[in-house]
């Protein structure tokens, strides 16, 4: 199968590969050529294909070829060395420290912070009061269950810190997905328990995204891990939690001797066209990564080993049931959480 | 003291500005931001930036707001507007002394140029650049209209200056549009009235804006004639099904016109309005110096903020070997 990303109204339509070649020959063709070129069986079919570019507002038809609209320019680069970073929250740690001032310095753009176990909001806001007059845009918060976190509260909450601007509750009694600031922010509730990052690297075609800052990043880098920072539990730097390598402890570290360090950038290049299963699959530019839990623990260009899908049938299975990833599920001591 | 970039801008709704100048901190490129309200701080004229010590100037935006509002003992709805625009001229005085005190060729656009725009003459200057550009004529009569009615155009109206927006008692808000005129609505245009400028109209397939900096051009093609709300004017925008935006790539006879006529104004950075009708032919529209070229260079994925900035370092630089 093929993928028809439109990164401006961020969708993507799974097409079969034949579809996806007669839009590849019209970019250079009249549709009376590709008419010809296809044979008159198969006349209705391409009107098909070409009604539904024009249904979905991909094209217009014009009575010449158009080749002043060029192709996308796919290059990528951002002006923070520091775009995300995940903290895995702990009440023991001091978040006013000078290397939390120095990475907020760096324009970080996104940020989620994690709470594995209960935390009172007083703490909560105590932390988001840390990054008032940084540039970051967008907080993600991932808090525990508590009979506390009404609505009502959450909405005050986020009208207090508007860069808030998602949550997810884990270890709730019902899954229930709620919005609150006028449904601007989306707050989920799940009953599973987020307990530690083995939860951590899932795929699904529901976390795929159609834009251009990742199909783009995507082309060059590792989405996942480039410019990302992760500051774990014990207040340890990581390029991401589930990861074993740390590069110092926020107390004495700095952030440009992370940013010195070549091991901390030794995932960022590895894109998805480099990595085995993926660089063949259609999801891929719209796909994020992982590469703490891998098929093949041993290779860092394997396919993550929590995709179900199979880009060389185009179908998704659970990836949990799959005898062949059986030894690294257990060598990631994933078992527990699958079941 | 060693000469640096100085940036003028504003304190809020400058989203263009602040990214240029993260741009600028990545790329470790000093420079110097003075927003209008900056001016109130001011204790006096020798706290302006000086000609020693700038390279290079872009000039963005004067100010958002005063930082204080005036208002006059006897307020009522006239004065406080007399007043309104006396502050304006006033603020106006004191920042437009930086034109002259900084060199003018260190200036990225040529300010008074800038400040000064005419569309009238802007249009003019294109066509002696061999650009095409729609019919444009101002008139003062209904039968002025009818005439050109008779012809078999079509005809559009907008002000030789700058639309406005419009606030009624209640809060309402209103902004003024490109207007059509045609036989059908001519009964509604009185005898005589206001100088006003009237423009065929085209059909057009596409709308192009293109963002001119330093000699290049990174155009963009704006999808809106599907959408019969936006037929218009792009600007009408319909949040529902936006415009079509993709990259764009114009003749290279009609840039180096381009270029020609950029220059010809002295200014280095831009925004251009075309328009391109249904057999594919390019409409000079206008040129906005102080464009916003975020909305190109994002969906086009031009990177514009940082190309900019790259070209102040590269002129502050210039600037810097000169005086060596
Ligand atoms: S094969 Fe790779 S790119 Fe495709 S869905 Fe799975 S993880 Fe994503």
């Amino acid at each position: 199968m093929s993928l028809l990303c439109d990164l401006q109204m961020r969708r993507f339509y799974h097409i079969p590969n034949d579809t996806a070649d007669v839009l590849i020959f019209l970019q250079q063709h009249s549709i009376s050529e590709c008419m010809t070129h296809y044979g008159e069986d198969n006349r209705k079919t391409i009107k098909g294909y070409i009604d539904f570019i024009l249904n979905k507002e991909l094209g217009f038809t014009d009575n010449q070829l158009l080749p002043e609209l060029t192709p996308l320019d796919l290059s990528w680069d951002r002006y923070s060395d520091i775009t995300n970073v995940i903290i895995e929250y702990n009440e023991e740690i001091n978040y006013t420290g000078s290397f939390f001032r120095e990475l907020f310095d760096l324009h970080v753009q996104g940020l989620e912070i994690r709470c594995y176990r209960k935390t009172t909001l007083d703490k909560i806001r105590e932390l988001l009061e840390v990054f008032n007059g940084t540039t970051l845009k967008f907080i993600k918060l991932v808090l525990a269950y508590d009979d506390t976190l009404e609505l009502q509260i959450l909405d005050k909450l986020v009208k207090q810190y508007p860069r808030v601007k998602a949550l997810l509750i884990h270890s709730s009694p019902a899954d229930n997905p709620e919005k609150i600031f006028e449904g601007s922010v989306p707050v989920i509730f799940v009953s599973s328990n987020i307990n530690s990052c083995l939860a951590c690297g899932e795929i699904r075609s529901s976390y795929f995204i159609s834009n251009m800052e990742l199909f783009t990043e995507s082309q060059h880098y590792n989405t996942c891990l480039n410019r990302k920072l992760s500051i774990d539990l014990n207040g340890y730097i990581r390029n991401c939690p589930s990861l074993p390598d740390n590069f110092g402890h926020v107390m004495d570290t700095s952030v440009q001797e992370v940013l010195d360090n070549k091991a901390f950038h030794k995932y960022a290049k590895i894109r998805k066209d480099e990595i085995a299963g993926c660089k063949d699959c259609e999801f891929r530019h719209v796909c994020t990564d992982c590469r703490a839990y891998l098929e093949n623990p041993q290779d860092i260009y394997s396919k993550p080993l929590k995709c179900g899908y199979d880009p060389y049938n185009g179908t998704w299975e659970d990836w949990t049931k799959n005898p062949l990833k059986h030894a690294a599920i257990a060598g990631y001591g994933l078992g527990e959480i699958i079941n | 003291m060693s000469k640096q970039i100085l940036i003028l801008s504003q304190s809020h709704l400058e989203g263009t500005t602040d990214h240029v100048c993260q741009w600028m901190n990545h790329l470790r490129i000093p420079y110097l931001r003075v927003n209008g309200e900056d001016f109130f701080h001011f204790q006096n004229l020798d706290d302006l930036p000086g000609n020693n010590e700038v390279a290079a100037v872009w000039y963005r935006r004067k100010i958002s707001s005063f930082p204080v509002k005036y208002s006059l003992k006897q307020t009522d709805f006239n004065t406080q507007y007399t007043l309104k625009r006396f502050l304006v001229d006033e603020f106006n005085g004191l920042h437009s002394l930086l034109f002259y005190t900084i060199d003018r060729h260190k200036w990225l656009n040529d300010p008074i140029s800038e400040d000064n725009l005419n569309k009238l003459h802007v249009l003019s200057l294109a066509r002696q650049c061999g650009i095409s550009t729609p019919f444009t004529e101002v008139v003062t009569t209904k039968a002025a209209i009818m005439h050109l009615l008779d012809k078999g155009k079509e005809l559009i109206v907008k002000p030789v200056s700058e639309c406005i927006f419009l606030e009624d008692a209640e809060g309402g808000q209103y902004k003024m549009l490109t207007k059509t005129i045609n036989n059908a609505n001519l009964h509604l245009v009185p005898e005589k009235f206001f100088p006003s400028l009237v423009q065929e109209k085209i059909i057009k397939k596409f709308e192009i804006r293109t963002f001119y900096l330093d000699g290049a051009c990174y155009s963009m093609a704006i999808f809106s004639q599907n959408n019969r709300k936006t037929k218009d004017d792009f600007r009408n925008y319909d949040n529902q099904r936006p415009n079509r935006t993709v990259p764009y790539k114009l003749p290279a006879d009609l840039e180096r016109k381009l270029d020609q006529l950029m220059k010809s104004l002295r200014f280095r950075t831009g925004s251009i309005d075309l328009m391109v009708d249904m057999q594919g032919n390019y409409h000079f529209l206008e040129i906005n110096p102080e464009g916003q070229f975020g909305m190109v260079s994002y969906p086009c994925n031009y990177y514009l903020e940082k190309k900019l900035a790259e070209l102040l370092h590269k002129n502050s630089s210039h600037e810097k070997e000169i005086h060596q």
